[in-house]
């Protein structure tokens, strides 16, 4: 080994910190749900419905000129884009009814409720390029995205869905190799993920969209593997060490997982981080939330699901699946 | 248990090497190799490439109603024929009911609001034609005088289906009527279109060739100076409505088509003798016909072609006029006459679209993220590579060129499936390379260990693979089923992410299981290590 990263034999007491662990974790969860019930999340169009259009900046196309121009509310804001030039992003929902036309008028109510997403969006391109001379064939709107609110509440149910499934089936998963502790166990290390990134989200106003929703099933992905690492060598030494208890066992597994553990986080993080700076703003977002998914995935495989497997003790005198019919001679 | 036996040699190699086969085109142009060699490279999602993408709903409401009209016409004639004492109101479709209300009291009894219905049951039939199925409409009487048509719950989803259907061919010809682009027209759900035109930067024009309803028809007009003034001043004839061209020219049109869409057998836009952008089609064997008896039975009088409410053309009639030859001139656009043509020929929407959807991204923008997702890959990966040798030695070396070998093979998946590449893609990718090596590390860890209690290497590196397989297999398969479940209920960046990441797992789980255990075997047989610098 050329670098020697990580000390050979550590004898880090983690379940000696469980309760600290324990606290510090009904902390952040309380935190997080406080600020997902005051703040929110924010939304992008793909859940809350809308128009998000991307422009280039140019000298006469800013902020303020845009901003200005705008007949309707809209957010207006600098972003920087994929190649590092500056854009500006603009955010609206539907322009009052007047503003929309005589056509638009002599619609039934109905069909105004339908079409007003649509028109609002042809209002606007035709406003900017009016005033600053854009162009959609020359491709001057980078991005416009308009999300109807049937389909955006839609997408937003879908997303939830695939959570939760996600979720069940992994419980179930590890319910049938492991034992209901470490179900009961992994899962709650799990929910704990996913609510501190939701609460982060919130915190900083990442905006959440169809990504997120990828970016969170991602991170539960990889805080399960992490996880199912850690039992898998607690399950291992349970059975080899019989006389040990289990405090021991697990902190036992725990260190010999660890360098394993750093390794593998650093060398996502490494790619993580390619991303983050170099990915542009669109994979920004999903990068961060990674980033922040790897970090604790970690931890909470530690300080949650080892943690709940110490207090809801193991049973390993009955023979389980894994000794059964094993993955042999792959 | 840790050598392969020759075979499962052989079929490593070959999976590696129609990897790289399917994965070529990603990176070389393979047009001039032969043909049994793949060609096509991964498709790339629209946040890519660039184009529109729309998703539009059929109104199902709609659908119903126009339905019910056509039906209110042969109620009108099946109730006069033959004539009965009682007379009736135009029936009347009324959001999803067809209301036919009988006015003139059943004096004599002879003609009851029971005949009445008997001689609209005639009209009725099996959804589909199909002899025992449900009924298509439901037609009860629910007054002394008043008859209620309505579809049934089993007939509308049929309807649905066939307006879905019907739809999608019209919405095809419409965008793509030389049928040559790479526009992707898929339904979702049963009354859902998607629509992706990659490419193409304006969702406007193809939203407002999908906007209209298409229904052309020739009618004839009445041209007296008189009837028209009537007409302006609010007394339209009966039988006859006011409908106005593009220069606002009022013209008095008879209700009754003489021709309509349905007779159409081709129309494609063309030049006039001035050089003028025109419309030209031709009738079918049936339209031609009725054309022909049309022109000669209202020779001298003037006939209005007319697309969606708006006059396009009103020739007159100098003679009777054989062979369905029609041809529209006007005041419009190339552009606008290739459009107008393809609507002409693609025929009537069965109903209205509402646009629920819709996501344009510049080429440009997609060439970027391309870049960045590139550099952001090469990068990681790079880092990956420094970091994998530095720990791990020649061990962490062999794994760099498994990871290699991994890249090529989920290219050679997302080309073999033809999945499509989007952005989120890209950082599954990327994020497959940083988590690839993790069954490397769990087995070369293992290795570590045994060699550590003082096994030798080949027995330390049996015993590697043996006992992290348990682990690898549980860490991806838990992986796995968040990605399927992505899959199935995830809609479009997301599932691109998810296929990625799924063929992200079983690849790497292959080349880091089973390829750089073929390496490290191979390496061990030759340079026979005393022990592994680890």
């Amino acid at each position: 080994m050329l670098i020697k990263y990580w000390p050979d034999r550590t004898k880090v007491p983690f379940m000696s910190f469980r309760v600290a662990g324990a606290l510090f974790s009904m902390i952040l969860i309380a935190a997080s749900a406080f600020l997902l019930g005051t703040r929110g999340l924010n939304f992008g169009v793909d859940f809350a419905g809308g128009t998000v259009m991307e422009l280039a900046k140019t000298d006469t196309v800013t902020v303020p000129a845009v901003r200005e121009a705008m007949p309707i509310n809209a957010e207006v804001n600098s972003a920087r884009g994929t190649d590092g030039r500056e854009i500006v992003v603009v955010k609206f929902g539907e322009a009052p009814p007047d503003l929309l036309g005589e056509d638009f008028k002599s619609l039934s109510e109905e069909q105004k409720a339908e079409r007003a997403s649509g028109a609002t969006n042809e209002l606007i391109v035709q406003t900017l390029s009016e005033k600053f001379g854009l162009s959609v064939e020359n491709g001057d709107f980078l991005r416009n995205d308009s999300v109807g609110p049937k389909v955006s509440q839609e997408l937003f149910t879908d997303g939830i869905t695939a959570l939760v499934v996600a979720l069940a089936m992994m419980l179930v998963y590890i319910w049938f190799r492991f034992q209901w502790q470490f179900s009961v166990g992994a899962i709650a290390a799990l929910a704990h993920d996913v609510i501190i990134t939701l609460g982060m989200f919130a915190l900083l106003r990442i905006e959440f969209n169809l990504t997120s929703i990828a970016a969170l099933l991602t991170i539960i992905g990889y805080s399960m593997n992490d996880t199912v690492v850690v039992f898998d060598r607690i399950r291992e030494d349970r059975r080899k060490y019989k006389k040990m208890p289990d405090r021991e066992v697990i902190d036992m597994s725990l260190n010999v997982t660890l360098s394993r553990t750093l390794l593998t986080s650093g060398t996502t993080l490494i790619s993580l981080f390619a991303i983050y700076f170099l990915g542009g703003p669109v994979l920004q977002g999903m990068s961060f939330a990674l980033i922040f998914g790897i970090f604790i995935g970690t931890y909470s495989s530690i300080f949650i699901a080892s943690a709940l497997v110490l207090s809801l003790g193991m049973d390993f005198t009955r023979k389980t699946v894994e000794e059964v019919e094993g993955f042999t001679g792959v | 248990m840790l050598q392969f036996p020759p075979w499962k040699l052989g079929l490593i190699v070959l999976v590696l090497l129609w990897g790289a086969l399917l994965a070529a085109p990603n990176v070389v142009n393979m047009s001039g190799a032969p043909g049994w060699m793949p060609k096509k490279g991964v498709n790339l999602g629209l946040d890519l490439q660039g184009g529109v993408y729309l998703m539009m709903e059929i109104q199902a409401d709609e659908v119903v109603a126009n339905r019910l009209d056509v039906l209110s016409r042969d109620v009108s004639s099946a109730l006069t024929t033959p004539a009965s004492d009682r007379i009736f109101n135009l029936p009347e479709v009324k959001g999803r009911e067809l209301v036919v209300r009988l006015t003139r009291p059943d004096a004599d009894g002879n003609f009851r609001t029971e005949d009445a219905l008997k001689r609209l049951q005639k009209l009725n039939g099996p959804v589909g034609g199909v002899i025992g199925g449900a009924q298509m409409y439901e037609m009860r009487i629910s007054g002394k005088d008043t008859i209620t048509i309505t579809v049934p719950q089993a007939a509308e989803e049929a309807l649905l289906k066939e307006a879905l259907g019907k739809t999608m061919t019209i919405v095809r010809r419409r965008v793509d009527p030389e049928g040559v682009s790479e526009i992707s027209i898929t339904p979702q759900g049963n009354s859902r279109i998607i629509l992706e035109a990659p490419g193409e930067p304006d969702p406007q024009r193809l939203k407002d060739l999908l906007n209209r309803d298409g229904r052309m028809t020739f009618n004839i007009v009445d041209s007296s100076a008189a009837a028209i003034q009537a007409a302006q001043a609010g007394a339209v004839k009966p039988g006859y409505r006011l409908l106005y061209d593009d220069q606002d020219i009022p013209y008095l049109i008879n209700n009754i088509p003489e021709i309509v869409g349905s007779d159409v057998a081709n129309a494609a836009q063309s030049f006039d003798e001035q050089n003028r952008p025109q419309i030209t089609f031709r009738l079918n064997g049936n339209g031609a016909r009725k054309f022909y008896e049309t022109t000669a039975k209202n020779t001298g009088k003037q006939f209005a072609i007319v697309l969606d409410d708006k006059v396009m053309s009103a020739p007159r009639i100098d003679e009777p006029i054989p062979g369905g030859n029609v041809r529209i001139t006007g005041t419009f656009s190339q552009q606008e006459a290739i459009d107008l043509a393809a609507i002409i020929e693609a025929g009537e929407m069965p109903a209205k679209l509402q646009f629920l959807d819709q996501r344009t991204v510049s080429p440009t923008l997609g060439q970027d993220s391309i870049n960045a997702g590139y550099t952001a890959a090469l990068i990681g990966l790079a880092a990956v590579a420094v970091f994998m040798v530095l720990v791990y030695g020649v061990l962490g070396f062999f794994a760099v060129l498994s990871l290699a070998c991994n890249i090529i093979l989920i290219f050679a998946g997302l080309s073999g499936v033809g999945a499509t590449l989007t952005l989120p893609g890209i950082a599954g990718i990327i994020l497959t390379i940083g988590m690839a090596v993790d069954a490397n590390v769990l087995v070369f860890e293992r290795i570590r260990e045994e060699q550590g209690e003082g096994r030798s290497p080949w027995t330390a590196t049996q015993a590697g693979y043996e006992r992290a397989l348990s682990t690898i297999m549980d860490a991806n398969i838990t992986t796995l089923i968040a990605a399927t479940i992505l899959y199935l209920l995830g809609s479009g960046p997301v599932k691109g992410f998810a296929v990625t990441l799924s063929i992200g797992i079983v690849t790497s789980v292959f080349t880091a299981y089973v390829v750089t255990r073929m390496i490290t075997v191979g390496y061990m047989k030759l340079i026979k290590p005393k022990r592994f610098g680890i």
